[in-house]
Order: C-alpha cells, then structure tokens, then sequence
C-alpha cells in the first residue's frame, strides 16, 4: 500500500511519491515532446495531409494508402538498399577499426602512441555538417584536396570523381561518417581492454603463446560484449545517416546515395510536401531502428560492465 | 599491456601511429590551407597542396557581417546573405546549446537519482523507456514536431529548438548520469536524512557535489551534441534570425556562388569551440560516452 500524499510542512514525502515528483519534469517531456509526436506521426500516416491539407487544417483518414504508396515506390527500396549496404559498410569498418587502433594506443613504451591517444576525439568535436562540407572540398573533382595530394605525388595521373561517380559515391560518404564517429567506437573498446587482467596475458607469455594467439584467444573473447554494444548502437545511428548525404552528394548522382532518412526529409519538405508518406516512411525507419533498441535493452545494456 | 621489443614490431607500431594521425588531421589541415587562401589561389594550381598565399580576409568578411569586405572580396558582386548573420548565428547557437545542457541535467540529474536509487517497476520501466527512447531517429520526430509547432505558432523561436532538443537528448543525459549515481554509496544519504535532511535537500546536498564529476561528463556531452545538432532547427527556424551555426553552414551547400575558401574559413569558426571544449575536457568526455552505452 502506497502512503497516502500529504502536503504540509516538516512532513517527509515518502520515497515513492518522491520519486515521483523528481521524475515530473522528464515524464512531462518525454510524454509531450517524444511520446506525442511519435504517435501523431502514426496517425499522420494514415492519414492525407499535404501543404494545402496542412493549411485548412483538415486531414481526411486515408487508411493504408500512404504505406502502400511509400512500399511502392522503387525509390523508397532504393533509399532502403542503400541504407543497408551504407550501415553495412560503416559498421563493419569501425568495429575493426576500433579494435585494431585500439590497441595501437594501448601500447607501451611506443612514444607516438601517445600522440595518437590525445587525438583521438578530435574527430567527435567537429559538427557533422561541417564535416560534410570540409569533405566536400577534399573529394572535389577540379579543386578538390585529395585529388592534389594525390596529383602531386605522382600516385594519379587522372583527377577521380570522388563523390559524383554512381559506383563509388556511397562509399565516398561512408569515409567521412565513419571518420567522425570512430571515436565513440575506439573508447569504448580502449575502456574494456583496461579490464581484461594482465595475468591472463602473463600466463600466456610463459606458455610461449604468439602475438596474435593472445589477441585470438584472450583479446578478442574478452572485447565480445563490448563489440556487441559497439554493433548495435552504430547499426542503429547509421541507419539515420543525414548530415554527411545532404552537404556532400544531396542523394546524387542520380538516386545513388538516397537513403531512408534522406528519403523521408525529401518527401515531406521538399515540394510537394507529402507529410502523411513522409510520416509513413519515417515510421517504418523508426521500427527498424526500435527493433534494435529492444535487442540492446534486452541483451547487450544490462550485462556489460567496463 | 605487453611491451614491444623487437626494432621491426617497433617500427611497425610507428608507422601505423604515422597512418592514424594523418587519417585524423588530414580534412582539418585541408580545412585551414583552404581558409587561409582566396579564390583565385586555389584556383591557380589545381595541382598544389601547400598555399599559395596567407590570408585572413575570409574570416575578416565573415567576422564584420560583410562590411570589411578586404583584398580578396573586394570585387566580389556576392556573398551570401546568410553569411552576414554569422553573429546571430553564434548567438542563437549559445542560446540553445547552453540552455539544453542546463534543462538537460537538471530533469536528468532528477531523474537518474530515482532511476538508481529507488527500485520501482516503473522506474525501471523508465530507464527501459528512456534506452528505447535514445534510439528514436529525429526526422521521425521532426515532422509531427513541425506540424505541432507550426499550428502552436513556435515555428522561428529558439523556444521551440530548445524544447525539441532537450526532449530528444534528455534520456541520453539519464544515461549517461544514471551508473554514476548508481556507485554513490547510499549511506551517506541515510546518514544525513538521520541529522534531519530532508529526501530533497539530501539529494540536492550530499549527492549533486559527489556526482560533480559525472554532470561535468554528461553536460559537455550535451553541449556538443545540441551545438552539432542540425535537422531540429534546419526545420524549426528557417527565417535568417533564427538560424543556428549548423544551419547557416548547412544553407551554403549547393550555392554555386560560394568557393571553398569561404566555406572552409565558416566550418572552422563553427567547429572551433567544441574543438577547444574537447581537447580541455578528453578525460570527462571519455567518461561519459563509456557511461553511457553499458550499465557501469
């Protein structure tokens, strides 16, 4: 039985309605600024509202349509195709990435490791639309960086098309992405190598184990959970990528870097202002993404500790 | 961790410290050799990496709203418009990212103490909601958010970024903050609530000044993250005087009239202060990310 609630002075609040009361302000943003929209954009979805809807105020009840339009779209499984191979391709680099840099910096005795480890979360501190923007100017066919560096020295002879080639463009918007969120992955991979017990990796130097049977047999078993956070948190922020595709390719050329979220930002504020199919295609990127969330609550959040 | 030996494996390590660090630095030196030039020099040699000349007119334009306009813009018959409300922009940018962080700890603070000390179904049901609830990808917030705040009136207000953002970054700060109370030991609490602390004033008193390390961790966190946070105020505030940093950088993509000098000189005003927030506070910010990804 909960202790009825009393105002009054000298009185102690109990501890339940007091938890209650420090959680009031949270509860009431999550509830109007979180829970609300996510619902209102269901029902946005099944419903017409375009930029004449939107100005009378009046959406008619269109049931599936909007979905069935979005789920027919060729561009829609595009977008989606691309979202997959970019979060793909990303994740995967980072995890190896992070592991094998990692390490670099964890060495002893090696004095430019060190060097690396004060800049290492340089990258987190610039803006994602900057970073867009600086890698912009790199890839830029006639003036760009890369192809000066790359001209200079002898190693092209022909300028490449770094971000305007269909072939290579998503992969030119990968770099940068996992440039800037690199740093997350590699400290939380450098935080779990500080628990693993060095006694383990004594004990395997008497019993004359190599280099890499110590990172295959002891490292690596041990880093497992970590990588698993690692995985699924960065599947579900890729599959969200916006920033990156709107300064460096727009989508281009042609549909070869639309992704969801692009998608989804392109039919309902560009014209002509689908917000009901812009609603029904972000819902469906967020139940992609809340699949995720439930597999990290339920598995990977609770068991690891660093 | 093993130390290494042998020359060769030492030479080994060397070289890839070398190939990280360029990795690294390469897009930032990129961004300084371009703002330090003007258009015509880095359109003369296509071919050169190092700079041509030694300028500070990009920043000069950008930094007088356009007035003093210098050598390399003194002709120029454009400049965006967008450009000339740079200080706003920073204004705005202040505005929003310090009040985030601010609303951010404190309802965060609030609720990550009750997450971690009374053990309720619906305080663990909370923390559920709040991991679930940093998953959510903002477009699918931001239309319904625009719709509603179109119809309240709060479109073009920094009110309404500030809300949005702190509604969408705040189970992040719980989070991040939660694990940390969770290692407070709870006597001390019950030892002032004997002395006649109230449950408040011992929270408020015993517990804020231990945890002033984890709300430093989780409130440069925040400010970063809202100071880089574009697509809430891209569709909120789309009139010039509401604009925040992001947006106006985000406004020069696609202008054909723009060079790289200017947008590289603009990319490195915006960046600077997280910059110098991270390199001063690593060891928080270090703290704080690895907080808030496991349960500590």
């Amino acid at each position: 039985m909960r202790p009825p609630f009393r105002w009054g002075r000298g009185r102690e609040l109990s501890a339940s309605w007091f938890a209650f009361f420090m959680n009031v302000p949270t509860l009431a943003f999550l509830g109007v600024v979180l829970a609300y929209p996510i619902g209102y954009a269901v029902y946005l979805s099944l419903h017409r509202v375009r930029l004449a809807d939107l100005r009378r105020g009046v959406f008619a009840f269109a049931g599936w349509e909007n979905y069935s339009r979005v789920l027919g779209d060729p561009l829609f499984w595009v977008a989606v195709k691309n979202t997959l191979i970019f979060t793909a391709v990303t994740v995967s680099s980072e995890i190896v990435l992070a592991v094998a840099i990692a390490l670099l910096i964890n060495q002893a005795g090696i004095w430019t490791s060190r060097i690396t480890r004060s800049l290492i979360l340089l990258p987190y501190a610039i803006p994602p639309i900057a970073n867009g923007l600086i890698w912009t100017f790199l890839y830029s066919f006639q003036f760009g960086f890369l192809n000066r560096i790359l001209l200079s020295t002898g190693l092209i002879h022909e300028r490449i098309n770094w971000a305007g080639n269909p072939d290579t463009a998503l992969y030119a918007v990968a770099v940068p992405y996992v440039w800037r969120t690199l740093p997350f992955a590699i400290i939380l991979v450098h935080a779990a190598l500080q628990g693993i017990p060095r006694e383990l990796y004594e004990q395997a130097s008497v019993d004359g184990a190599r280099a890499w049977h110590r990172f295959r047999h002891i490292t690596l078993p041990m880093l497992r959970q970590i990588l698993a956070v690692i995985l699924v948190l960065r599947t579900a922020f890729a599959f969200s990528v916006f920033e990156e595709i709107l300064a460096i390719t727009q989508g281009g050329p042609g549909d070869a870097t639309w992704v969801s979220a692009w998608y989804s930002y392109k039919i309902t504020f560009a014209p002509p202002n689908n917000f009901g199919m812009g609603s029904a295609s972000a819902f469906i990127l967020a139940l992609m993404v809340g699949l995720m969330a439930v597999v990290y609550m339920r598995t990977v959040y609770r068991r690891v500790t660093l | 961790m093993m130390r290494v030996k042998s020359p060769v494996a030492r030479l080994m390590f060397h070289l890839a410290n070398l190939m990280v660090i360029v990795f690294i630095l390469l897009p930032l030196v990129a961004t300084f050799i371009a703002s330090i030039q003007s258009e015509k020099a880095l359109q003369a040699d296509t071919r050169r990496v190092t700079p041509l000349e030694f300028t500070l007119d990009n920043f000069t334009v950008i930094l007088t709203k356009g007035e003093q306009r210098g050598r390399i813009f003194e002709q120029a018959t454009y400049l965006p418009e967008n450009i000339k409300h740079f200080y706003a922009a920073s204004l705005n940018s202040t505005i929003v990212s310090v009040s985030v962080t601010f609303l951010t700890l404190l309802f965060g603070s609030l609720s990550a103490y009750t997450i971690a000390r009374q053990r309720y179904r619906w305080t663990l049901f909370l923390l559920q909601a709040n991991i679930v609830a940093r998953f959510v990808p903002v477009i699918v917030l931001m239309i319904p958010l625009y719709i509603v705040m179109r119809s309240l009136g709060q479109l073009n207000t920094l009110t309404g970024v500030i809300v949005a953002e702190t509604a969408f970054l705040l189970p992040y700060a719980i989070l991040i903050l939660a694990p940390y109370f969770d290692t407070i030991p709870g006597e001390l609490e019950e030892a002032a609530r004997i002395d006649g602390c109230t449950r408040f004033s011992a929270f408020v008193h015993i517990v804020l000044p231990l945890a002033t390390p984890a709300l430093a961790a989780c409130g440069v966190i925040m400010f970063i993250i809202s100071w880089h946070e574009l697509l809430i105020p891209l569709i909120l505030n789309a009139r010039p005087d509401f604009m925040t940093l992001p947006v106006i950088i985000a406004s020069l993509v696609g202008d054909v009239h723009v060079f790289f000098n200017l947008m590289m000189a603009i990319c490195l005003l915006a960046l600077l202060p997280t910059v110098v927030l991270v390199m001063l506070l690593q060891k928080y910010i270090v703290e704080g990310l690895a907080a808030g990804a496991v349960k500590g």
